[in-house]
């Protein structure tokens, strides 16, 4: 775990005074979680709760999963775990889907196998273009892409948008142009594989590709940016107003491969993990997870205004005063 | 292929033209107009005859799919579109018996490219450079053998948006990929390396 250094002292304080915390997952057992530094920072970490409330958007996100080895198994067995407490929908998926050949047997393995719980409960898997991908990857019916290198969808008031990031020629930015829209209620996220920003060693940022398209974010009020290819996890500090999140090791890993920096608001570079997400209202409420089950980041985003602020703030539930409740009633809807 | 003067390097040469005449308008340095002219129209050539090979190869390709068992929407079956994907490749090869590197970038083309390549590094060199640093380095060591099948064990390199504003637009077959230093035009639905124009990308 990698936090800027001035948060240190208060992330020890802060660790001794977690460590009773429990986190209530919904519906569940409390589970004992490390508490997210992103709480650790300002104030005593905050017990989060996911509202559940109904007609929220519920989904789990991974990236870099396609290894067909026993860590990827391990997140995904996690997150069948964690789905008889959070039932989320749909997975997005944010490339490098299936790492080497292409044959069926690497489907099976790298993507049939691990995930055929969720697959079986009906889960819908929604896959982005990685750098080992190959294209013809959209024909594939269970990645949702409808044979298409980018595409959009929506669930309930969110609005994703999903780019090739391998291949941004002027076809796809015209049809980005022409996609992407500021929202006076919905939320838009937008994913691809490579980061605009990361602090990987490995890596690092794309800026020719942040050059093009961040004006274009910015412009029409994007509230949140996936990325994977860094095989860390990242919670990047809002940047012009957007949030923006690595999670590139849900199957591959780089073992402490992160820099300090002060653009990063939460790093984890030590295990694989997953993020699971419910959008409610103006409220996008995460948290994620490592293979062994411990709480790694979480926190509440509050949606921006369409005139992005210049630094949004991340808060902890009880910091922004939002209503946090326990576990749903039993029988509440999912999406 | 008339959205395509809608591309920088084409407003490029259409500008190149326009200035051209201004300045043969105004009779001033004749003779450096008059090369700078005949340079421009040996570019427009050449980028037509591109245009005109990419066209063909696209007239072939399809003629290809058609012969196949096309995956013509998404499947459940990861062995339709492998078996979709081999065909494609096969029949497209046997339609292309004997050709060798040159056949889409001949010398011509290859130096209207290079000169796009490197007017795309002068004004962004940087980005350019760090976007190939950042996608994956290992693609150098990639055999590139047109009209075979690109190793699709290997990573294709992410191509820097900076550089595709500045090549020609190509139709939805076909797309262009940086290996190693290496230009690569490869066929996307086969999986097949089309031509390849060699250390095109500054060291």
């Amino acid at each position: 775990m990698i936090m800027p250094a001035k948060l240190r002292n208060l992330t020890m304080v802060a660790l001794l005074a977690a460590a009773a915390l429990i986190l209530r997952l919904p519906g569940g057992n409390p589970s004992p979680v490390t508490p997210s530094p992103a709480f650790q920072a300002g104030s005593a970490p905050a017990p989060v709760t996911f509202p559940l409330k109904p007609g929220s958007v519920r989904f789990a996100v991974i990236g870099d999963s396609g290894t067909g080895d026993s860590f990827q198994n391990d997140i995904a067995q996690q997150m069948v775990k964690v789905r008889a407490t959070f039932p989320f929908d749909f997975v997005v998926m944010l490339g490098d889907n299936i790492y080497g050949g292409h044959t069926p047997q690497d489907f099976a393995k790298k993507f049939e196998q691990p995930y055929k719980p969720l697959l079986d409960a009906g889960v819908k898997f929604y896959a982005t273009l990685g750098n080992h991908d190959d294209p013809i990857e959209r024909f594939y019916k269970p990645f949702n892409m409808g044979g298409q290198r980018y595409y959009t969808y929506n669930k309930g008031n969110v609005r994703f948008i999903v780019l090739d990031s391998n291949y941004m020629d002027p076809e796809q930015f015209n049809w980005l142009e022409n996609q992407i829209h500021a929202s006076g209620s919905n939320w838009q996220i937008v994913y691809f594989h490579h980061p605009l920003y990361s602090d990987g060693r490995f890596h690092g940022p794309d800026t020719d590709l942040r050059t093009r398209i961040e004006p274009l974010f910015e412009k029409n009020g994007v509230n949140v940016v996936l990325a994977g290819h860094e095989h860390v996890y990242e919670r990047i500090k809002p940047q012009k107003g957007i949030y923006y999140f690595i999670l590139g090791n849900a199957g591959e890993l780089r073992f402490h491969n992160l820099r300090t920096s002060s653009s990063m608001e939460v790093g984890f570079d030590e295990d694989r993990c997953f993020m699971i997400t419910e959008v409610a209202g103006e409220e996008m409420y995460f948290q994620t997870i490592s293979r062994s089950g411990k709480t790694v980041d979480s926190g509440l985003l509050e949606r921006q205004q369409k005139a992005a602020p210049a630094s949004a703030e991340v808060k902890s539930p009880d910091a922004a005063g939002a209503e946090v409740k326990g576990p749903a009633p039993a029988g509440a809807p999912a999406r | 292929m008339n959205r395509q003067l809608s591309k920088p390097w084409a407003r490029a040469l259409a500008a190149l033209f326009a200035a051209g005449l201004i300045s043969c308008a105004c009779g001033q340095k004749a003779a450096a107009q008059s090369d700078a002219n005949a340079g421009s129209s040996a570019d427009a050539v050449a980028v037509q005859d591109f245009e005109n090979r990419v066209a063909d190869y696209v007239k072939l390709h399809k003629a290809a799919s058609g012969s196949v068992s096309r995956v013509k929407k998404p499947t459940d079956s990861a062995e339709k579109i492998e078996h979709y994907q081999h065909a494609l490749r096969e029949a497209i090869q046997a339609r292309r018996q004997g050709v060798t590197q040159g056949n889409i970038f001949t010398p011509p083309i290859c130096a209207q490219f290079r000169r796009l390549v490197g007017a795309a590094y002068r004004s962004d060199s940087s980005h350019i450079r760090t976007s190939l640093r950042t996608s994956e380095p290992g693609t150098a060591k990639v055999q590139i053998r047109v009209n075979h099948r690109y190793p699709d064990d290997e990573p294709l390199q992410t191509m820097p948006p900076s550089l595709l504003l500045n090549l020609p637009n190509l139709s939805p077959e076909l797309e262009y990929r940086i290996v190693g230093r290496n230009l690569v035009l490869r066929d996307v639905e086969a999986n097949m390396i089309v031509d390849v124009i060699p250390r095109i990308i500054p060291q």
